[in-house]
């Protein structure tokens, strides 16, 4: 999968690049608007990250040149402004999805997924990992041979965890998606904390291997090595 | 004292001078218009003084004629030997005969005469008075009488000059107009000066103004008399100067609390790094002092979050959206959310009231403003500890939410500044439960911002919040 990132700060374009390719992306850098819609126009990419304030041409109008042109391969816009008409415009404009700076990477990298994936796929019913294994349809979880009792918020990290499995969740995510909560602010991540210990405390703490992990300063992960 | 006021630049004229112009121009109309009228009314009643005389006078001259032994008309000119007035001793005499012969004619005419031949019915039944021209051009008051003496018809005629009348009406008007422009001088000069004095607290008030910046922004102008219309605007300056006065110290201790808050998670980052590269550390080292750094990172980004917010709502580009929804209801969904955390404190949260309490008001902004409080409430309630929740209809018509919980309350002194950005009761209180300081200013702006009510007063145990917005009524 190639990805194009359109971005003009260096450092931050450098370490989209590293971060995608770790996650085995092949990623090429434009450092001005210009050049990322000649590069977009010549080039065959799967996706492209689009910086909106970019020096000359900005990001909405190299967006809009680009649709003309009928490229037709999924955009993310990246702005560090969060107003909301920002946020239409770059929608109307042909923008697939939108994320304000400063952005947690592993959010960076789920959108990514999503767009390159074209839509979530379901779930798959049935997930399991080392020796916990989750039912959606029955809504239940065992690990091992032992059932455990889950609160439907738990069960809903849960879920949205193997979703993501072996990939960083971070809060922001998990605000969006499982609290479906736009307006982001410090008690939820007091209360996101809360319910992670809890659903810690039920799958992981009698067992062995430690599965949800905590990556500190990221968000959390549900893999069986602690790499 | 010619003015000449052209609008346009009348303008750009100071006003002590726009004044000191209108009295001028007003008065001086008036001085001219009063001459003009006293004049009038004076050689008006002068000529009917003449006339008088003259009929006085021709009735006099009818005893005074008499036929000589020769048959020519004569005069007894003794009787002016105790004339009374001056006005006799002016007065032009002409007799003549119907068929316009001259009778008689007294010195003073010498050869001239009172208009030439009589015109029919003159002086009969009444005097006739009139103006005629005599020969030297000046105009002459003239009344006539029939009368009959010795059997023969005559005319006397009695002329008085006119001249007299009109040079008095002159000599008036000429003291009035040698009068009028030092009249105007005085005027203007006092006007202009009532005009400076009842300006000058103005003047001062201007300099004083322009001198006020952003640096000294507590002076204030001086007021000479509070009473009146220029005390009254230098009152309302001073008011604004305090309002402005105010909103800048305000800002300047939000600027200078917001790079506090900023800073801090900023030296963090830096002295976690920092003493991080002194060494050889391992792996798993490295991947915790990273962690630590972002840590900080999510800090100064909700802290930022939150600057934004506040800077948008004070500039007023979040407009709340109206809609009606149960009180109740929202209530439910903030307490489910929160909930967990006073759990881990094993508190618990009571929610009673009325439950059918329709509030028209932003549903976003009311949720976040209750969470704010409702995280506070978690915060400074003992392990153990219990909330309140009521929600109802408050006083007539204020759906209200009181939130009360069971902490070390809020002294009085801090209750006003609560609400302020950044206040912290304790200044030694932990980030743990200190939070970003801007919790509760974002829960009041967004009461506010929806023409709802926050308070705060200590009840029973400790804190209680009551938040009111207007209530619903179908």
């Amino acid at each position: 999968m190639r990805i194009l990132v359109i971005e003009d700060e260096r450092k931050l374009a450098t370490a989209i690049k590293d971060g995608l390719e770790s996650d085995d992306y092949s990623v090429a850098i434009a450092y001005t608007g210009e050049d990322g819609f000649y590069l977009l126009c010549k080039q065959a990419f799967d996706l492209a990250i689009l910086d909106i304030m970019l020096p000359g041409r900005d990001g909405f109008e190299i967006l809009a040149s680009l649709r003309e042109q009928g490229v037709k391969i999924p955009i993310l816009l990246l702005t560090a402004k969060d107003t909301l008409e920002d946020r239409v415009r770059g929608l109307d404009t042909g923008a697939d999805d939108y994320l304000v700076k400063p952005f947690a990477f592993p959010e960076l990298l789920a959108r990514v997924r999503a767009l390159l994936r074209r839509g979530v796929v379901p779930a798959k019913l049935r997930s399991r990992l080392a020796d916990l294994q989750i039912d959606i349809l029955e809504r239940s979880v065992k690990r091992g041979d032992s059932v455990i009792e889950l609160t439907a918020k738990e069960f809903e990290i849960l879920e949205y965890l193997f979703i993501h499995q072996g990939r960083v969740v971070s809060r922001e995510m998990l605000a969006r998606d499982v609290w479906k909560d736009t307006a982001r602010q410090t008690p939820l991540d007091n209360v996101i904390d809360v319910h992670i210990n809890h659903l810690r405390r039920k799958i992981d703490e009698p067992f062995k291997p430690k599965l949800l992990q905590t990556v500190r300063g990221l968000g959390f992960v549900l893999r069986e090595d602690s790499r | 004292m010619p003015v000449r006021v052209r609008l346009p630049s009348a303008k750009s004229l100071p006003i002590r001078t726009r004044l000191t112009i209108w009295y001028l121009c007003v008065l001086g109309t008036v001085l001219l218009v009063f001459a003009a009228v006293t004049a009038s009314v004076l050689y008006w009643q002068l000529s009917r003084q003449l006339t008088r005389f003259a009929i006085q006078d021709i009735e006099t001259i009818e005893g005074l004629l008499f036929f000589d032994a020769r048959g020519n008309l004569q005069q007894n000119e003794d009787y002016h030997n105790h004339a009374e007035s001056r006005k006799i001793l002016e007065r032009l005499l002409e007799v003549i005969s119907p068929d316009g012969t001259l009778l008689y004619r007294n010195w003073r005419l010498s050869t001239d005469r009172l208009g030439g031949a009589p015109f029919p019915a003159e002086g009969a039944g009444g005097y006739s008075p009139r103006t005629i021209h005599i020969r030297d051009g000046t105009p002459v008051l003239v009344v006539s009488r029939r009368h009959v003496m010795g059997g023969r018809p005559l005319i006397i005629r009695v002329g008085y000059r006119k001249d007299t009348v009109s040079a008095q009406i002159w000599q008036f008007l000429t003291a009035s107009f040698t009068a009028l422009p030092l009249a105007l001088s005085l005027i203007a000069i006092f006007g202009f000066q009532v005009a400076r004095r009842s300006l000058a607290p103005m003047v001062d008030m201007a300099r004083l103004a322009e001198q006020i910046t952003a640096e000294n922004l507590d002076r204030r102008l001086p007021i000479a008399n509070p009473g009146d219309e220029i005390g009254h605007l230098g009152r309302v300056i001073n008011e604004l100067l305090d309002r402005l006065d105010l909103a800048f110290a305000q800002l300047r201790r939000f600027t200078s609390d917001a790079s506090h808050e900023l800073r801090t998670p900023l030296a963090a980052i830096r002295s976690v790094g920092e003493v991080s590269l002194q060494g050889d550390r391992t792996s798993e080292q490295y991947r915790d002092t990273i962690g630590s750094m972002l840590e900080e990172v999510t800090r100064l980004t909700s802290l930022v979050e939150n600057l934004l917010t506040i800077s948008r709502a004070d500039a007023g580009q979040i407009e709340p959206r109206f809609s009606v929804f149960s009180l109740r209801e929202l209530v439910d969904e903030v307490v489910s959310l929160v909930e967990i955390l006073a759990e881990e404190y094993e508190q618990k949260i009571l929610v009673t009231g009325d439950s059918g309490t329709l509030v028209r008001g932003d549903r976003l902004l009311l949720r976040q403003a209750l969470i704010n409080v409702l995280h506070n409430a978690t915060k400074y309630s003992p392990v153990g500890g219990k909330i309140t929740i009521w929600t109802g209809v408050s006083g007539s018509d204020w759906a209200t939410v009181r939130i009360s919980d069971t902490g070390p309350g809020i002294a009085a002194e801090h209750r006003d500044k609560i609400f302020q950005r950044f206040y912290r009761v304790t200044e030694g209180r932990t980030r743990e439960t200190g939070g970003s300081g801007l919790g509760l200013a974002i829960a009041q702006w967004s009461v506010l911002a929806q023409g709802g009510q926050i308070t705060v007063e200590n009840a029973g145990e400790g804190a209680t919040f009551a938040i009111a917005l207007p209530a619903y009524k179908s």
